[in-house]
């Protein structure tokens, strides 16, 4: 353990982020073009989910990580800068991998990819939360990225998968991508990081704010990447009745879940967006509400109870020493096993509306999304043991652990801010 | 310990949660369905765009963040009532926009029925009514009471709106009378049966409002004000008269804030601004102006109607409430009734003065003003009865001492965190040194 104070990124952060705008902005413009100017009204009628997406990113997701009392700022801020970086790398990825002539076209299905792709590097930062500092995000960004990409390329070419389906793999792949990351690091040991990673009751109302906007704006989410109108509008509905019914869960089983009966404010956060992260994957195979509130009942519990015994485990000290996890956000709670339950949900409905069909290709289409779900949790967690063992290297000035969870590591603190 | 002031939620508030969400489910399954049977929808109506489903359903995020996120912030106010605030605020909207789907549904079509983008709408603004009821009660009830009343409430909502929109055939495009008004009313009515003495001797310790939560309020009256022109205009025919109504209550909510501060500063103490003012009178020109929102109304007379509401709603806030306390025993937390219930009425008022007028030729002065009384009418019978059954000492309501305070239903954290930073510490001698 080196030195307590953590060490100045003032070389290192400029450095690497004006290197990287550089060859981005060098890529763009060799690589890149707008599209024909003739289609344009056309292209703008995704402008709205776009919207809806960006505010899912900026303020859902960074809002949703302002729950620890000293790292509000870096919460929000770092989610901004995440995400900035994020889009363009998974613009020019996206573009090489996917687009077939020489040019890239710039149009806003393609933002809404790259925004959307981006997003698994958000999710994966929950589970890191506090304890890197922007160098080491911008490699896990950079990383993240590409590992998504990659997996969704695979599920294309050899699974048979569509857009849909393997964008919503998101959720698995962020959160086990997370949660693998964060196993490399080391926890928070000392008792002043503990100290700091309380919850206070302004911080936790902005937690509420971010999880309100991902909860408000899901269903775009859910159905921005499905082809046919009427595709989408059933995938909306889907969505809107499957996160009804997880938020009034989440509430009962957490107060079932408490001695006296008392809600706790971090399960709410986590598990009411279980219900909208259960039905991406099938949403358009769900062909009434019912089946959808179903699925919401099931995520909302499964999300609580995975909340309420993995860290009660870490407590007690047997997980925490034998896995030596630390997932500041609980993504794997929030994300990760309300994704696995999408996946099974989704194989369940495939088995359910073929099976009049012909035998052998059911056979197939289940073995394809089987595969397609292991292989995003399986890419997730090689990615993000990978990206931690990178992250543990010195080279990146990471901040000792008693600056973890701390906005004093990285902000100028304005004079008063007195009691922090 | 009296049975009625057992807080204790472990069992009470689950079982009743979870049976009212599984009988939801049940309704539903046999109830509700999709329109497009999925078979056919990918291979013939891939070109078919559903009547402008997509214009609508920017409409309809729009009320979702208002109904979310301006409702629930809006009454953060009180300093140790945040978490309930926004918490029970979500849970009343997520229980009530299923409930809501069904009992209009129902009503409508009298047997199974299909879901679509209006329905959605619709669903939100009736649970929009049990968050309005629920600002008059904030602070003296239990999750459970709060579940009963979204059941009986949207129930009486949703006659009351048939009776309105489908017999009467007044129009109420905005909802000033049939949410607006009722919800108001219904709360009132509710919070005039479970009136607690215990409270109205002094002023309760936690009944006040810090700098942050103050702010956090503000946030949803921002959120509140800029989507008001969406809520007024959802329902509206598409076309002339969705963009007369995004016009008249956008005019009409930029008139109101100029009154409501002009009004806020006369009233107070050497002419400063009063926080409460600002929060809920800005507002009240968009509820003002909803029934006659999509008439051809004019501009100016817009905001007419959003000055007179501001000034209104500032005034009840300063002279009505005390004397509601005091005198009719009705203790309003958030002041609805000067929010919802006065420029709901001034709503309908002027709706029948427009028709007069010749504003629109679609209704008549004799049905709006039947439809304000029957919304009044069946929002004080409905909220009187469910008063008495909230009364009942089994829900678990929280004893004098602890109204207003979070820590009865929520697991609250025990560091106050930044907040005293706001407020209490004077000195700044405490600021940690830089590591």
């Amino acid at each position: 353990m080196g030195s307590k104070y953590p060490k100045s990124l003032r070389i290192s952060l400029p450095f690497w982020v004006l290197m990287l705008e550089i060859a981005f902005i060098l890529v763009f413009f060799f690589f890149t073009s707008y599209e024909t100017p003739s289609k344009k009204l056309e292209l703008l009628k995704p402008y709205p989910a776009f919207q809806d997406i960006n505010v899912m990113a900026v303020l859902g997701l960074g809002f949703l990580k302002a729950s620890l009392r000293r790292y509000t700022w870096s919460s929000v801020a770092f989610n901004l800068f995440t995400l900035a970086l994020g889009v363009q790398w998974a613009i020019i990825l996206d573009g090489f991998l996917f687009s077939s002539s020489r040019k890239i076209p710039i149009n806003i299905q393609r933002i809404i990819l790259g925004t959307m792709s981006a997003m698994s590097a958000l999710i994966s930062s929950g589970a890191t939360l506090g304890k890197v500092n922007l160098v080491q995000l911008i490699v896990m960004t950079l990383l993240e990225v590409t590992a998504f990409l990659g997996t969704k390329k695979l599920t294309l070419t050899f699974l048979d998968g569509n857009e849909h389906q393997s964008m919503m793999q998101i959720h698995v792949f962020g959160a086990y991508f997370g949660v693998a990351a964060t196993w490399c690091l080391s926890g928070p040991g000392l008792s002043a990081a503990k100290e700091k990673e309380q919850r206070a009751t302004a911080s936790s109302l902005f937690t509420t704010l971010g999880t309100l906007f991902l909860w408000i704006f899901w269903p775009t989410f859910n159905s921005a990447l499905l082809e046919y109108p009427s595709e989408k509008e059933t995938a909306i509905y889907n969505t809107y009745y499957a996160l009804a019914v997880s938020a009034v869960v989440a509430m009962s089983f957490s107060a079932a879940a408490h001695p006296h009966g008392k809600i706790s404010m971090i399960h709410v956060h986590r598990a009411t967006l279980a219900g909208g992260v259960a039905v991406g994957v099938a949403t358009n195979l769900i062909h009434s509400p019912w089946i959808a509130m179903v699925l919401g009942l099931l995520a909302g519990m499964i999300s609580i109870v995975g909340a309420k015994c993995l860290p009660v485990m870490v407590q007690q000290g047997c997980f925490n020493r034998i896995i030596g996890l630390h997932d500041t956000c609980e993504v794997h709670s929030t994300f990760g096993l309300p994704g696995l339950l999408g996946g099974l949900a989704y194989i369940l409905l495939m088995i359910e509306q073929a099976s009049w069909t012909k035998l052998s290709t059911v056979g197939f289409q289940i073995l394809y999304s089987a595969g397609s779900l292991s292989l995003s949790v399986a890419m997730g967690l090689a990615g993000g043991i990978l990206t931690g063992l990178i992250l543990s290297l010195n080279l990146w000035k990471a901040p000792p652990e008693a600056k973890y969870f701390d906005d004093q590591a990285f902000w100028e603190f304005p004079h008063l801010a007195v009691g922090f | 310990m009296p049975l009625s002031f057992d807080t204790n939620m472990r069992f009470k508030f689950p079982i009743v949660a979870i049976c009212l969400q599984l009988s939801m489910i049940i309704l539903f399954g046999f109830f509700v369905g999709y329109e497009n049977k999925w078979q056919y929808v990918q291979k013939n109506n891939s070109s078919r765009q559903p009547d402008g489903f997509l214009e609508l359903y920017a409409l309809f995020q729009d009320i979702h963040v208002m109904i979310f996120t301006g409702f629930g912030f809006l009454m953060t106010f009180l300093k140790k009532y945040g978490f309930s605030s926004v918490g029970i605020n979500m849970l009343i909207a997520a229980l009530g926009l299923q409930w809501g789907t069904l009992m209009q549904g129902i009503l409508h079509h009298h047997k199974k029925f299909y879901i679509g983008i209006k329905s959605m709408i619709n669903a939100d603004f009736s649970t929009a009514t049990v968050l309005i009821s629920f600002g008059a009660v904030l602070g003296k009830t239990s999750p459970v009471q709060m579940l009963i009343m979204v059941i009986l409430e949207i129930a009486v909502f949703a006659a009351n709106e048939h009776l309105v929109g489908k017999i009467l055939k007044a129009t109420d495009i905005g909802a000033s009378m049939i949410i607006h008004a009722f919800g108001a009313y219904f709360g009132l009515a509710v919070a005039g049966v479970l009136y607690r003495p215990g409270l109205r001797r002094r002023r309760h310790d936690n009944e006040e409002s810090a700098y942050h939560s103050d702010l956090f309020a503000m946030i949803g009256t921002l959120f509140l004000w800029m989507f008001w022109p969406s809520f007024n205009s959802a329902i509206a025919d598409a076309g002339d008269h969705q963009h007369t109504a995004i016009v008249n209550t956008y005019f009409s909510l930029a008139a109101c804030v100029l009154t409501a501060f002009a009004f806020s500063s006369l009233v107070e103490h050497r002419g400063k601004l009063d926080m409460v003012h600002i929060q809920n009178a800005t507002l009240a020109g968009g509820v003002a102006v909803g029934t006659c929102a999509d008439m051809a109304i004019q501009p100016y007379g817009a905001m007419l109607i959003g000055s007179i509401a501001g000034v209104v709603s500032v005034l009840g806030f300063k002279f009505l409430t005390p004397i509601f306390a005091t005198k009719l025993r009705i203790h309003d937390t958030c002041g609805v009734h000067n929010l919802h219930g006065l420029p709901g009425v001034i709503g309908g008022i002027a709706s029948i003065v427009a028709v007069a007028l010749g504003a629109t030729d679609k209704t008549t002065m004799a049905m709006q003003a039947a439809a304000l009384g029957t919304s009044l009418g069946t929002a004080i019978v409905g909220g009187l009865l469910t008063g008495l059954i909230l009364k009942i000492p089994i829900w678990g309501e929280p004893p004098d001492q602890n109204c207003y305070d979070d820590s009865v239903y929520w697991e609250v954290p025990e560091v106050e965190g930044p907040n005293y930073y706001f407020h209490e510490n004077g000195d700044h001698s405490q600021l940690q040194p830089e590591a």
